[in-house]
């Protein structure tokens, strides 16, 4: 595609390679620990992909990357997560400033109940980024960028909940990127969408990098291989091994990593 | 064999016994004729309703004529003198019905149980659903349906007793003293002892805040969880979470619990005869004491049978016919405006209404 609007300049601090980070992370709900000692870095401007069997809680770390985690009846916390440099639990951090810089796209598409159009501009209107003459160009930008804007040009003022699953992802997407997020967070974002509509996600994310930091979770393995540069494997609420997507699935380190990589899941993708 | 008969049998199956399938197709068509004289039955009281009602009026719509919307007076005429016929139709002479004052109370009273119940209905929902621990939002949902329940007679003497000279002590002397400038000059003036427009609006307020936060709460329990995350991902206070999903989500349903109140507190009647002053005049200011047409008509039909023509009887039933039209021209309009506001926000299939 040739005709994509290119994303919105954004003033990225030239700082170190790090974007995100987090350090002796723990995590919980309750009485229960959902995550431990979790020590890893997000490289700037690459795709990280979050595996590891259900339940190892790949979510739970991924939602308190933006704090989503907050308001969650009995979250706690203890260690650092850190935003370029900085600590994102910090008095001076606004959680709702964090959200914009980190944005989320969810597991199931979740289009707000109002126009298409509404729709992508609903966080840029929120936080007044754009004047009111501007805002359907803006809606055209990042549909387009999402490659929706074709299939959608002439009903911007119908409802998202007549489109297919997979066009409400796209338009989900649209809403996340229009507010100019510095990383983008995916929470299996296409387990509920048919294959050409993951491709079209795929792709999608793969335009994003370098200008955007992607942290993607799936149960997917093909797609983590396909699409990612750095993995990190979960089991059991801790963290067994991380590195470049490729060395991982060549030359795994630990056994147990073997094991779900190239086990039977892993089998499959070897074919 | 008939072409009927072989469609039927086809239909039943040719290996069902004879015996079964007739009795397949009677159960089936009695269940038809039950189903439809239900759907028939309450449009047939409506419509037999409204024919009754005309007929019993039209007398009473051709002596009085517009003047009947414009006019201020309500007087009975004169009963121990000789019925005098004008165009046909018998009255006690000098008989003259206007009944402004009863239209315009209906729709002030209604008018401010609105502005003041629907903002304190939502509210409330809002508290309920997002603010009270779970064990307390049951508690108070439940004083919320019992609320609805209650009485509109206990609410009324409530209204007369209490609440009406509680206000008239403790809120409108405070009120009467705002600034004078429009709008806020419509509460100067004299603010009487508890009886009247503003005591009845507010008393209806109470009467519909449980139909429409009950509602409300149902609606906003019913938002998904994730199109809620979606708005706070995208970093929204939470005042903009509510008014870009769960408003939007709730809007439809919450119009449509706001008729079934405005029905209530149009055709509310013993609550507001008690609490409005019960005179048949226009409000001389905002806390002054009116009527509205279902207060008039309960608090008038003793004295209007002994009108030995019937005449004052038919004036009675033009005044609820009015009432009628009001209550169906409100329930039209916001049908209306359910539709435009919906318009390119539908939800997704089998949500709202």
């Amino acid at each position: 595609m040739d005709n994509v609007a290119p994303l919105p300049a954004v003033e990225r601090p030239a700082g170190p390679s790090e974007v995100m980070a987090a350090s002796d992370l723990v995590l919980g709900f309750g009485d229960a620990t959902v995550m431990r000692d979790i020590t890893v870095a997000f490289r700037r401007g690459t795709i990280t992909a979050l595996v590891g069997p259900s339940g190892s809680g790949k979510t739970t770390f991924l939602r308190s990357l933006n704090r989503m985690n907050d308001k969650v009846r009995g979250f706690w916390r203890r260690g650092e997560i850190t935003l370029e440099g900085e600590d994102i639990h910090a008095p001076s951090v606004d959680p709702l400033v964090l959200r914009r810089r980190v944005g989320m796209v969810f597991q199931r598409p979740n289009p707000f109940p109002m126009s298409i159009q509404d729709n992508v501009i609903a966080g840029v209107k929120a936080h007044k980024m754009a004047r009111r003459s501007q805002l359907r160009d803006v809606a055209e930008t990042y549909l387009a960028q999402v490659g929706l804007w074709s299939a959608v040009a002439d009903r911007l003022n119908d409802s998202p909940f007549r489109l297919s699953g997979g066009q409400q992802q796209l338009l989900c997407l649209a809403r996340a990127l229009a507010v100019e997020p510095e990383v983008l967070l995916l929470d299996e974002p296409t387990s509920s969408l048919d294959p050409r509509s993951t491709e079209a996600v795929e792709e999608l994310v793969r335009r994003l990098t370098p200008e955007l930091t992607v942290i993607i979770v799936t149960h997917n393995l093909a797609q983590a291989k396909r699409l990612s540069d750095n993995l990190i494997l979960f089991s059991e609420g801790q963290l067994v091994e991380t590195g470049a997507t490729n060395a991982l699935f060549e030359r795994p380190k630990r056994q147990e990593t073997a094991r779900y990589l190239l086990g039977e899941a892993g089998a499959l993708i070897r074919q | 064999m008939s072409e009927s008969k072989k469609t039927a049998q086809l239909a039943a199956g040719p290996n069902a016994p004879e015996r079964e399938r007739s009795l397949h197709g009677l159960a089936q068509r009695l269940l038809r004729i039950a189903t439809t004289t239900s759907a028939v039955i309450p449009l047939g009281a409506l419509v037999a309703m409204v024919i009754v009602l005309l007929i019993e009026a039209l007398p009473a719509i051709r002596y009085n004529g517009w003047g009947f919307l414009t006019g201020t007076q309500w007087n009975l005429g004169s009963f121990y003198s000789p019925p005098v016929r004008t165009g046909g139709v018998l009255h006690p002479p000098d008989a003259n019905y206007g009944a402004l004052p009863l239209i315009l109370g209906t729709l002030e009273t209604s008018a401010i149980a609105v502005i003041v119940g629907f903002p304190v209905a939502v509210g409330a929902a809002i508290f309920i659903v997002e603010k009270l621990p779970r064990v307390l939002s049951g508690l108070v949902g439940l004083v919320l349906e019992i609320l609805a329940g209650i009485p509109s007679v206990v609410i009324g003497l409530f209204g007369v007793f209490t609440f009406g000279p509680w206000l008239a002590r403790t809120i409108y002397p405070a009120l009467s003293h705002l600034p004078n400038v429009p709008p806020l000059d419509i509460f100067r003036g004299d603010h009487g002892y508890g009886q009247g427009l503003l005591s009845a609006g507010i008393i209806l307020a109470a009467m519909i805040i449980p139909i429409i936060a009950a509602t409300a709460r149902d609606l906003l329990r019913q938002v998904p969880e994730a199109t809620r995350e979606g708005a706070e991902a995208l970093g929204m206070t939470s005042s903009e979470v509510f008014f870009t999903v769960q408003f939007r989500w709730i809007r439809t349903g919450v119009i449509g619990a706001l008729v079934l109140g405005l029905g209530r507190a149009l055709g509310e009647t013993i609550a507001v005869a008690l609490v409005s002053g019960s005179t048949l005049q226009l409000a001389h200011n905002i806390y002054g004491s009116t009527t509205t047409i279902a207060a008039a008509i309960v608090t008038l039909l003793d004295s209007s049978q002994s009108d030995p023509t019937g005449f004052s009887t038919r004036t009675l039933s033009e005044a609820a016919l009015v009432l009628l039209v009001i209550t169906l021209a409100v329930n039209v309009a916001a049908r209306l405006l359910v539709r435009r506001s919906a318009r390119g926000a539908a939800l997704p299939v089998g949500v709202g209404f």
